[in-house]
């Protein structure tokens, strides 16, 4: 009886029992795709070995981030404080990093523990308060930011060991370090979602979050979990992005939740939650890098950048509207 | 050394606090002869090294010469500011130090307080209505010390990129007008590309990287508007393997920054001196309060810093 | 007077198709002035399409319709309005927010104009006083500035009806319109139809229950698989004749024998109560035995299924399960001691529409398939597999998502999820609401099958021949009050709607006090 007119509208486009047809699933693959297409045709400085590496480097922080927030998204819920705990688990790394001071381990799981407990404190005061996650996070954004200029006394934490510097700046057979911590985190997120009961319950309270709660999944549990998860992936972040600058900056990571947001978003992730996959987040990162990184190498002024990516988004979420309609 | 940093909302309920405590005893002017001195202070951001050096610097003077502060962080936002400085006239503090957020728009707050007859200093930058006073440095002096070092290094011919700060603040205009000038007298200097870093390491070493990829050893020279993201270039074009036929220069000259000059990592940083730009500050703000004839215009000089020179600046 | 004079509505050969499956195909369909016609058919059968296309909300592929006598052609809801076709959604289609009257004039507010020259004003006053007289001409004695909020489920169902009125409806469509309504609202929504009836509106009217048919209906239409069988007078057709229309083979015994001997004690409830909802409950069901609860709405009934599931905590009272003392957290501590619930909410509380049949059935049972740290597919699968077999649902494939399912295989689906949960106890809340009549036979054969394998069932239900053909014995709630515990022998229609009645004072704005 508590039908309202919205809720009518997004039944009114179920059809009866018929076979979904589903463009918008691949639909962003092949917008990436064809974007790829169309920069290298631009400039033949787009598609090298060493571009490439550059911009899969490049996205391996927001990548990160939004691993995180595509597992609270699928939930119904959001994390705003991405950004500040990037800034908090980065500030806290870099304190212990200093040469000579702690084996490598020391700055590294100290800066995990912080996001850990970071995301841990959103998930507890979501789930004890039933405070919308917005608000939440939106406060603990506040709080982080706060947190990071008290650790740092307000300015950056400079003069990191070479060990720490490897993480974000060094090479393994090659490869930019960064990208196999992006490679791992992505295989390990996508095997979370897709084998574990974890994963199922994530899908299942997003998808109907009473029904979860009667099937007797702990609603609370899962969701501590996922913003726990979400804040150890700032904290990998936030090491990360703190190497590759060599410094821990209290102001570092001012608006990446949009991004890392915006990257899930992109990839096909519902913004109410219950369905998305990690590999259309990881499409979703890697489009916003290739135009910003295309754009770039045009030599158009970051204003532009800023528009085209407006219009992404939007037109990412009219696609999932369309996806939705067409179920 | 403890520095009073408060929010807007302490300050609204400080200034609430100070309405009601005025109700009290309306008519008795506080600030009277043998009363400290109070001084309000709205700086530009907390969270900017360079701009914390210069209140650093207020204080530590004003600690010195018995004056009470009221420090505030605008962060950024010139509404803030304005917000601020309005708190401060109702408080009836004696005299304003403001580091403007920006040109234009922080401008009301001069006038609302010389309006209200209260002295106001800007720091550090300017804004288009004037002050009673200005201490700071020439911005546009900076740019021009900058692409003079690059011009003299590569022989006045080559290619440049700029990244600039925050597109519209008065010191990425006035470092992008000094360059510019000098530019302009070079004709073998090229500028080939330029974009905003946004103030930001990281930004800056993206773009970087993406202009490595574009230009590859077409680039002679950077100038970076800060250092911050003079080291971000540092270390795009490190990674690259290119640092040593790149001349990087930028602005500040943070300790970071410093020693990377000491290391040969950046090739030049142009200092500004903060401790001067602030205790000249407090000095010309306690001499208008007590009458003193003041300087209207205090230019601390910008000094260019390389290898040769840089240990003096390292403490 | 030639025949076609007589129908108001008439539709040849309507066929429409989704995605090249065919949801409708080749259906006639004649509607006289006054008549009330029943379009009956079991879930998926079309109606919902063909009703969709009616208002405008779908574009026929091919076939006329011919709306006293003018073709009705684009899909388009203002038009058929205009024409005078209304439709009373099952799911209502209010604003809550808005009052009755702003409701009632939903999309043609009347307007005024302010100072002689600005338009567009909405002249709430006058929309008001005339939604005032619709309502007192249906015997509604509702104040029409009212937010619709604060209706009950009926009421809205008037409003809906005045609305229809209001817009001048010839034709008035109703789409299940008692499936939340108690018995005297029914009754008298029923007088409203006659009402209309008489003053020559025509009503299609959707309905599973085939009580109601019988009694208010003149015609029925029934559909099958997207296909016209056929139009009788109801005079002419019975009722296993009408189910094997809608079924197509013949359905013998819609309540199953049961063979189930009843067993020990199970689950005992002590002077169960709950502040504010239920009071005093006190009863045993033992194993083998079909307890039912029944009531008129509102008396209480979800609220003690919610209480011994733990989706409620109870105030006061003792349950005791296999003859101990215990308590019940949550839903997951119901599975874990194994009581089961299929809640009568199926969208709210039954299922995860996105996720696929298999998910859905196992989404309960889930840590026992998981093999390390992750879940193994093929355990799950099999599990899942083989009650999508046990059950009959009707899938396309396991990966099928269960959104997209009939609401009888999305129950059958919900079922099957606490079933693989290996209850002793099962609580059914309305198991059979808005399905059609062959998945109700077989959710009443599976209910059976459950007491002879030796569990035992609690049965919600407000359909009183699914209390009095497959319950030992019934508790009988009214206003949160238990008002009798009957034996199989001892109810009747008439024992149970007493003791349903006992404590109520009529208190619907909708009957008239006799």
């Amino acid at each position: 009886m508590k039908e309202t007119l919205i809720a009518y509208f997004n039944r009114s486009a179920e059809s009866p029992a018929l076979p979904t047809r589903r463009i918008g699933k691949y639909g962003i693959f092949l917008a990436f795709i064809l974007l790829c297409v169309l920069l290298s045709l631009m400039t033949p400085r787009f598609l090298t070995v060493a571009n490439l590496t550059i911009i899969v480097t490049q996205v391996s922080i927001n990548a990160l981030l939004a691993f995180g927030v595509t597992f609270v998204i699928l939930t119904g819920g959001i994390d705003l404080s991405l950004g500040s705990m990037v800034a908090v688990t980065g500030v806290v790394a870099a304190t212990f990093a200093h040469p000579d001071d702690y084996p490598l381990v020391v700055p590294i799981g100290v800066g995990l523990l912080a996001g850990v407990l970071f995301g841990a404190l959103n998930g507890f005061v979501i789930t004890r308060s039933k405070v919308a996650p917005f608000i939440v996070t939106l406060g603990t954004m506040t709080i982080g930011r706060g947190l990071a200029l008290i650790i740092s006394k307000g300015r950056p934490v400079s003069n990191l060991s070479d060990s720490f510097n490897f993480i974000g700046g060094g090479h393994l057979f090659g490869i930019p370090f960064p990208i196999i911590i992006l490679l791992v985190a992505f295989a390990v997120c996508s095997l979370i979602l897709k084998k574990t009961v974890l994963g199922r319950y994530i899908y299942a309270i997003g998808g109907n979050e009473q029904a979860a709660r009667a099937s007797g999944i702990q609603v609370s549990r899962v969701k501590m979990w996922v913003y726990t998860i979400s804040g150890l992936l700032a904290a990998v972040a936030g090491i990360v992005l703190t190497s590759r600058i060599t410094t821990g900056q209290p102001n570092a990571g001012v608006g990446f939740e949009l991004s890392a947001i915006a990257a899930a978003i992109i990839g096909g992730t519902s913004t109410s939650g219950g369905s998305g996959t990690m590999a259309g987040t990881l499409i979703g990162a890697l489009l916003i890098g290739v135009i910003s990184n295309g754009l770039d190498l045009l030599n158009v002024t970051s204003y532009y950048q800023q528009v085209v990516m407006g219009a992404i988004i939007i037109g990412a979420v009219v696609l999932d509207g369309l996806n939705r309609k067409s179920r | 050394m403890k520095r009073t940093s408060f929010s807007l909302i302490q300050a609204s309920i400080l200034l609430l606090g100070l309405h009601l405590a005025g109700c009290n005893q309306s008519g008795g002017d506080g600030a009277d002869g043998q009363d400290k001195i109070v001084v309000g202070v709205s700086m530009l951001s907390m969270q900017n090294e360079f701009i914390v050096n210069v209140a650093d610097e207020i204080e530590k003077k004003a600690d010195e010469m018995g004056v009470e502060l009221i420090t505030v962080d605008a962060e950024r936002s010139p509404l803030k500011q304005i917000e601020q400085v309005e708190s401060f006239i109702a408080q009836d503090v004696d005299v304003i130090i403001m580091n403007p957020c920006e040109v234009e728009a922080s401008s009301p707050a001069v006038t609302k307080a010389l309006a209200a007859k209260v002295p106001i200093i800007n720091v550090n930058s300017a804004t288009s209505s004037s002050p009673t006073a200005f201490v700071g440095s020439d911005d546009v002096e900076s740019g021009r010390i900058a692409m003079e070092y690059i011009a003299k290094r590569l022989g006045g011919k080559g290619n440049v990129i700029m990244i600039h700060g925050y597109m519209g603040q008065a010191a990425q205009l006035q470092r992008e007008q000094g360059a510019r000038e000098v530019l302009k007298k070079y004709p073998g200097l090229k500028l080939i590309a330029h974009q905003s870093g946004e103030w930001d390491r990281a930004k800056a070493m993206s773009l970087t990287e993406n202009w490595i990829q574009s230009y590859g050893s077409n680039i002679q020279a950077v100038f970076a508007h800060n250092d911050e993201m003079g080291m971000g270039a540092v270390k795009a074009l490190s990674d690259a393997g290119m640092k040593d036929k790149v001349v990087v220069v930028s602005v500040d000259a943070i300790p970071d920054a410093l020693q990377a000059v000491q290391k040969g990592t950046l090739d030049a940083t142009v200092f500004q001196n903060a401790e001067q730009q602030g205790s000249k500050a407090i000095e010309t703000a306690i001499k208008i309060v007590k009458g003193q004839p003041y300087d209207a215009q205090t230019l601390v000089p910008f000094q260019l810093v390389t290898k040769e020179n840089v240990a003096q600046y390292m403490k | 007077m030639s025949l076609t004079q007589d129908y108001i509505l008439s539709v040849h050969g309507l066929s429409k198709s989704f995605a090249g499956v065919r949801a409708l195909q080749d259906m006639s369909f004649q509607l006289r002035r006054g008549e009330v016609h029943a379009l009956m058919g079991e879930n998926g059968a079309g109606k919902s399409t063909f009703m969709r296309i009616l208002v405008g909300m779908e574009t026929a592929d091919a076939g006329t319709i011919l709306f006293e006598g003018n073709e009705l052609k684009s899909s388009n809801v203002r038009q058929s309005r205009r024409f005078g076709i209304s439709m009373i959604h099952q799911e209502m289609l209010v604003v809550p927010e808005l009052t009755v009257a702003q409701n009632i004039f939903l999309g043609r507010e009347k307007k005024q104009s302010f100072l002689g020259f600005l338009r567009g004003f909405t002249n709430d006053p006058a929309m008001s006083a005339e939604a005032g007289v619709l309502l007192q001409k249906l015997g509604l004695h509702l104040n029409p500035d009212l937010p619709m909020k604060y209706l009950s489920v009926a009421e809205m169902q008037m409003v809906e009806i005045a609305k229809a009125i209001s817009n001048d409806a010839k034709v008035i469509i109703m789409d299940e319109p008692t499936s939340a309504l108690s018995d005297r609202e029914v009754a008298a929504l029923f007088e409203v139809i006659e009402d209309l009836k008489q003053k020559g509106v025509a009503i299609i009217y959707i309905s599973h229950k085939m009580e109601e048919v019988y009694k208010i209906c003149d015609t029925i239409t029934v559909l099958r698989d997207g296909k016209y069988i056929g139009t009788r007078p109801v005079s002419e057709l019975d009722k296993n004749g009408l189910i094997t229309m809608m079924v197509g083979r013949e359905i013998s015994d819609l309540f199953p024998e049961s063979m189930a001997g009843k067993g020990d004690v199970l689950l005992s409830v002590r002077g169960l109560s709950q502040v504010g909802k239920f009071a005093n409950i006190h009863f045993d069901v033992h194993k083998g035995e079909v307890l039912g609860i029944a009531g008129l709405m509102g008396a209480g009934r979800t609220e003690v299924a919610r209480a011994l599931v733990g989706l409620d905590k109870p105030t006061s009272g003792e349950i005791y399960f296999r003859g101990k003392l215990t308590t019940i957290q949550s839903p997951r501590d119901a599975i874990r001691q194994g009581i089961g619930y299929v809640s009568e909410d199926r969208k709210g509380f039954g299922f995860i529409p996105e996720l696929s049949v298999v998910h859905n059935l196992t989404l309960s049972s889930l840590p026992r398939h998981r093999k390390g740290a992750f879940i193994s597919e093929q355990s799950e699968q099999s599990a899942a597999e083989a009650m999508i077999r046990d059950l009959r649902i009707k899938v396309s494939g396991p990966d099928q998502k269960v959104g997209v399912l009939s609401g009888g295989n999305q129950q059958k689906v919900v079922i099957g999820k606490v079933l693989l949960t290996d209850p002793e106890l099962i609580i059914l809340d309305e198991p059979t609401r808005g399905i059609d009549i062959g998945a109700k036979h077989e959710i009443y054969k599976l209910i059976t099958r459950l007491t002879e394998a030796g569990m035992a069932v609690i049965l919600i239900s407000s359909e009183l021949p699914e209390i009095l053909g497959l319950c030992d014995r019934v508790v009988v709630l009214s206003k949160g009050r238990q008002t009798a515990l009957l034996s199989k022998e001892e109810s009747t229609q008439e024992t149970i709607m007493k003791h349903a009645m006992e404590f109520s004072k009529p208190v619907d704005l909708l009957l008239n006090e006799e």
